[in-house]
């Protein structure tokens, strides 16, 4: 009797399952045949009532009823989810031209970002960063660097002048904007005893506006002190920057010059970017020379080894090289910048280009 | 400095064998720069001359002549020199007495020993003023000096070719024939050769006959003494004056001579000198149809001694980095026209020519034998490095990753320049400022003590170009005076305040116009940027910093809205900085619109919290058990700050209340006037076991109540 009830329920379940339209109906019928209060229990709510060896027959009977309707339906929803990932796979196409939604990007300015790509290869190179005051005496900048008071070579520099004066040496004394970064120099060497190897990169003031000169920019300096430190130590580290800086083809020449503070000095160029040292009369970047004069450079001078103290002989025989570019100057370079004042107009339109 | 090449040549004992560019780059290579060819203009009317540009730095006064330049260049072909020869006649003999002589007629007293280490001079009779022939007034073309007369001509002409400035003197308008070398007197005036008026110093030396000056020293002749169309006896100068008195005296009166040049660089007081002056007597002599009169005066304040350097040869590898043979140095040095005597196997005494006034010490002898050999025989190699590897600071880190954030939170970064307008300034309360003595203008003659004055400027230019969104920010110092007694002190100490600060600016759209976003109507919740940009902004750079704990509170802060503007205060109570609106006043001032939000944090600070912060960075546990979110709504009064409002639940909400966060803030209908509804969601969590939802729900009930005496507040 109840065997049959079963076998009426498959027949019936069979047919509605294969009939079934979509996974809802699937589901209904999941519900209607196994649930709780499903077809096959309220079959099943007689079981107690048989005797125990016809339970255990109607028991397995139904196991293996409920085990077929659960391999049909999850079959049956497998087919479903297939069909229906089958249209969305095949459906309508995004329009993926339709911008992101995007949140506002700034940009470094490009300034600092040529003084970090500096600064990084020379830490590399084993320079730390070393700073100093931007307001500073003229003994920093100027004396102890080597620059008599009342010299021409100061004419190459022109110098913003600070209300007041120093009286730290004893007698008035003028107090600036630092026209260079080399000051630092000074500062470090007397803070420290060599070996020493630091750079300082800083604003730096000259009295002086137009297409490439504004009264403030940016330099980079660099000082190593060590005993046994050589000319052609400054030309492989020099060289080293060059390459890492403008490319590993890019090709340099060291020309004799004059700094105070340096003997020998040197000015390094290197191979025009634009023409490629081809040297076409016309290029606008080297003016038909081939050559781009990048830094200046030498051998720290005797009278600055005297002025901080280095030239103690306890402290062994010690030589040291010094270096210092306009950052301004390389980033026009490098981008073809050819108004440096743009630099400093802080436009949105200029400085998004970066 | 303009250098004739045929000139050039003219002085060398042979023709140069090397094409104009060669020679451009022989120069160069050796610290002769020379920075422009210029190719003649026309082969037919004598101008065929090719003219060499050459920057002469500072230290080089000796190369600032066609004979300094063909000494350099002998010294590098191996060329001989060819000294212009002087005409025959002239008496070179410097005596004191005998008829018919110079001594008879002209006295040379030098009273400024200090500022005048040599003054001779001669006495060119008979002469007569006329224009020069076509050879000298083409020389002088080709150099860019403007042909005179005769007279004047020839000492321009021994300056281009010698290097020694001379000057010419009318010697009938000297009074008593007297030549006094003198520090100008209190009040005294000269009417220098281009027509103005000077009122001299009293640090000004000058050239004055028996009763008054006559020409500023070295600079400029006066207008009484000058050669003139009836000159028929001429005195010609030739001195060497101190450097520094020069410069000063040029300075101070605006000058920038041929002459001035050079004497503040250094002249050849031992031989140059004297020879220019015979050169140019007779030249004058020749061309001047005069007679140089017999004998020469030379005044010599002090000795000329020709300095010597002992130099070690080993110091020359030691500092260049290669090998140079002693043999090579000698040359080298020999061939410049310096004296090597006691030569040892190790080093020599080496006397300096009394032109290379540069030449000091070793180093000095050094560079002449490096540039000379050329730089390119220096080989380039990286030095051992005896210093452990550099790594970035964490104030650099810290810097950068500030940058970033900004950069990333749609932030432009400005550099400005560090003077602003003093009255800007003083407007926003800085009573002491650096100022500066030689501003380029009086708008940028005061060192910023505030970064806003330089980022309000980029927004109004900006604005003025149609920006619709502006978000701004600068990394960069503030200064201000240095209290004075301070300073005193310390040998290397700063001599003003310097702090780096960061500034930030925001003003404009939030959103651009974007499909995403319902293009909200003005005045719309989202339109524009506000206050809570500013301060997200802000609070973004902390928690990049690791900086935390930081308290906002009310403030009021010169150049901010009164009411719209926090001070950050950090846990140790140091204020760090504000964020705030941008206070009306001042915007209708700058014709700024309504909207601009700004903030200025103490950056070193950031940077010294930063370190500390990352130095206490741990791990902590991540939490074992889920946490149950359930949301709180209070009514309070419209001023009352959410930050109480949430400190309360987190106190009453101990232990099970791990954070609240308010994610509504809503005023209006229905609520009352003058109430505002806060909601938060609460996060229950417990570290010992997993909350069941009865606890949680008796928990917040708790809070509710509360929450709700002790801020008197309405629950919703």
């Amino acid at each position: 009797m109840i065997q049959e009830r079963l076998e009426a329920l498959r027949e019936a379940a069979r047919q509605e399952i294969a009939g079934a339209k979509d996974l809802v109906a699937a589901e209904e019928l999941r519900i209607k045949y196994l649930g709780k209060k499903g077809a096959l229990s309220e079959i099943l709510k007689v079981m107690g009532k048989l005797p125990p060896n016809e339970r255990r027959a109607v028991g397995e009977g139904a196991n293996a009823l409920k085990a077929e309707l659960e391999t049909l339906l999850s079959g049956i929803a497998e087919r479903f989810e297939a069909a229906k990932l089958e249209r969305e796979l095949k459906g309508a196409q995004l329009d993926v031209t339709l911008p992101g939604r995007r949140r506002p990007q700034g940009h470094v300015h490009p300034v600092t970002q040529t003084l970090e790509a500096v600064t990084r290869i020379f830490h590399r190179l084993g320079f730390e960063t070393a700073e100093g005051p931007e307001i500073e005496r003229d003994y920093y900048n100027f004396e102890a660097l080597n620059f008599p008071a009342d010299h021409p070579a100061r004419d190459m520099q022109d110098t913003f002048f600070i209300e007041g004066e120093s009286l730290q040496l004893g007698r008035p004394e003028p107090v600036l904007l630092r026209t260079h970064t080399s000051p630092v120099q000074i500062r470090a060497m007397l803070e420290r005893k060599p070996p020493l190897q630091i750079i300082a990169p800083g604003r730096v003031y000259r009295w002086d506006f137009d297409i490439t000169h504004t009264p403030m920019f940016h330099q980079v300096e660099g000082l190593m002190v060590d005993r046994g430190v050589t000319m052609a130590h400054l030309k492989g580290i020099l060289d080293a920057f060059a390459r890492a800086f403008f490319g590993s083809s890019t090709r340099t020449r060291f020309r004799p010059s004059f700094f105070p503070f340096t003997e020998p000095s040197a000015e390094m160029d290197i191979g025009c970017i634009l023409c490629g040292q081809a040297s076409a009369a016309g290029c606008r970047v080297c003016k038909g020379t081939g050559w781009l004069e990048i830094l200046g450079s030498g051998m720290v001078h005797p009278n600055v080894f005297r002025a901080v103290g280095y030239d103690d002989p306890t402290l062994g025989d010690v030589t040291g090289f010094a270096f210092g570019m306009g950052v301004e100057r390389l980033a026009m370079l490098s981008y073809g910048l050819d108004d440096i004042r743009m630099l400093f107009e802080n436009d949105i339109r200029f400085l998004a280009q970066f | 400095m303009k250098i004739s090449l045929t000139w050039l040549n003219e002085l060398l004992s042979e023709p140069l064998e090397l094409t104009v560019e060669e020679l451009a780059k022989r120069l160069t290579m050796a610290g002769l720069e020379v920075e422009g060819i210029h190719e003649p203009i026309a082969k037919v009317v004598g101008l065929d001359d090719v003219v060499l540009e050459v920057n002469v730095t500072p230290n080089r006064p000796d190369a600032l002549s066609h004979w300094g330049v063909a000494r350099d260049l002998a010294a590098l072909t191996g060329i001989g020199l060819k000294p212009p020869t002087l005409p025959a006649g002239i008496d070179t003999a410097t005596d004191r007495e005998g008829a018919g002589r110079v001594v008879r007629v002209v006295r040379v007293v030098i009273e400024a020993k200090d500022r005048c280490q040599r003054y001779a001079a001669r006495l060119i009779e008979g002469v007569k003023v006329a224009p020069s022939p076509d050879w000298l007034t083409r020389r002088l073309q080709a150099c860019g000096v403007r042909p005179i007369n005769n007279l004047v001509d020839v000492t321009n002409y021994v300056l281009m070719e010698l290097g020694q400035p001379l000057h010419a003197f009318d010697y009938d308008r000297l009074s008593e024939g007297r030549v006094v070398v003198r520090l100008a007197r209190e009040g005294e005036t000269l009417k220098t050769l281009d027509g103005r008026e000077q009122v001299l110093s009293q640090d000004d030396l000058v050239i004055a006959d028996a009763q008054r000056a006559q020409a500023l020293a070295g600079v400029m002749g006066g207008e009484t003494s000058e050669v003139n169309p009836g000159t028929t006896r001429v005195l010609l100068e030739a001195a060497a004056f101190s450097p520094p008195s020069v410069r000063r005296t040029a300075k101070r009166h605006g000058f920038h001579t041929e002459a001035s040049h050079r004497f503040e660089r250094g002249v050849d007081a031992a031989e140059g000198l004297v020879r220019a002056l015979d050169r140019a007597a007779a030249l004058i002599a020749e061309l001047g149809g005069g007679k140089v009169k017999g004998g020469r005066w030379d005044a010599v304040a002090t000795p000329l001694v020709p300095r010597s350097i002992a130099l070690r040869f080993d110091r020359v590898g030691a500092l260049l980095g290669c090998d140079v043979p002693p043999a090579e140095t000698q040359r080298i040095l020999t061939a410049l026209g310096f004296t090597l005597t006691e030569p040892t196997a190790v080093g020599a005494k080496v006397t300096v020519p009394s032109y290379r006034v540069d030449i000091e010490g070793e180093a000095d002898l050094v560079e002449e034998v490096a540039r000379i050999r050329g730089y390119a025989a220096i080989p380039s190699e990286l030095p051992p490095s005896r210093v452990p590897s550099a790594q970035l600071s964490s104030r650099e880190r810290a810097e950068a990753r500030m940058r970033q954030v900004l950069v990333g939170a749609g932030f432009d970064e400005a550099i400005n320049y560090s003077f602003n307008d003093p009255r800007e300034l003083e407007a926003l309360g800085s009573r002491t400022l650096v100022r500066l003595r030689n501003p380029l203008t009086a708008e940028s003659s005061a060192m910023r003590t505030h970064l806003s004055v330089g980022l309000l400027q980029c927004l109004a230019r900006n604005l003025r170009h149609g920006a619709s969104a502006v978000r701004l920010f600068e990394v960069g110092r503030v200064y201000r005076p240095e209290p004075a007694a301070a300073n005193a002190k310390e040998r290397i100490t700063p001599v003003a305040q310097e702090q780096l600060r960061l500034g930030g600016l925001l003003h404009g759209s939030r959103f651009e116009r974007v499909w995403t976003h319902a293009s909200p109507g003005p005045g719309a919740k989202d339109a524009s940027l506000d206050f809570y940009d500013a301060k997200g902004a802000v609070e973004t750079v902390l928690e990049a910093l690791g900086v935390a704990g930081v308290q906002f509170s009310p403030a009021e802060e010169a150049g901010y809205h009164p009411r719209a503007t926090a001070r950050l205060v950090a846990e140790d109570g140091a204020v760090l900085g504000q964020v705030g609106a941008l206070d009306p006043r001042w915007a209708k001032r700058l014709e700024l619109p309504a909207g601009v939000f700004l903030f200025e944090l103490d950056a070193e600070a950031l940077f010294a919290l930063s370190a500390r912060a990352q130095a206490a960075t741990a791990y902590r546990p991540l939490p074992k058990y889920p946490a149950v979110t359930r949301d709180l709504a209070v009514v309070v009064p419209l001023e009352q700050p959410q930050e109480a409002v949430r400190q309360v639940i987190l106190e009453v909400g101990q232990p099970l209340v791990g954070a609240a966060q308010l994610f509504d803030v809503y005023v209006g209908k229905p609520l009352p006037e003058g109430k505002k509804n806060l909601a938060f969601a609460l996060e229950y969590r417990s570290p010992e076991r997993t909350l069941t939802d009865e606890e949680v729900t008796r928990a917040h009930q708790e809070i509710v109540s509360q929450v709700n005496a002790r801020l008197g507040a309405e629950l919703r």
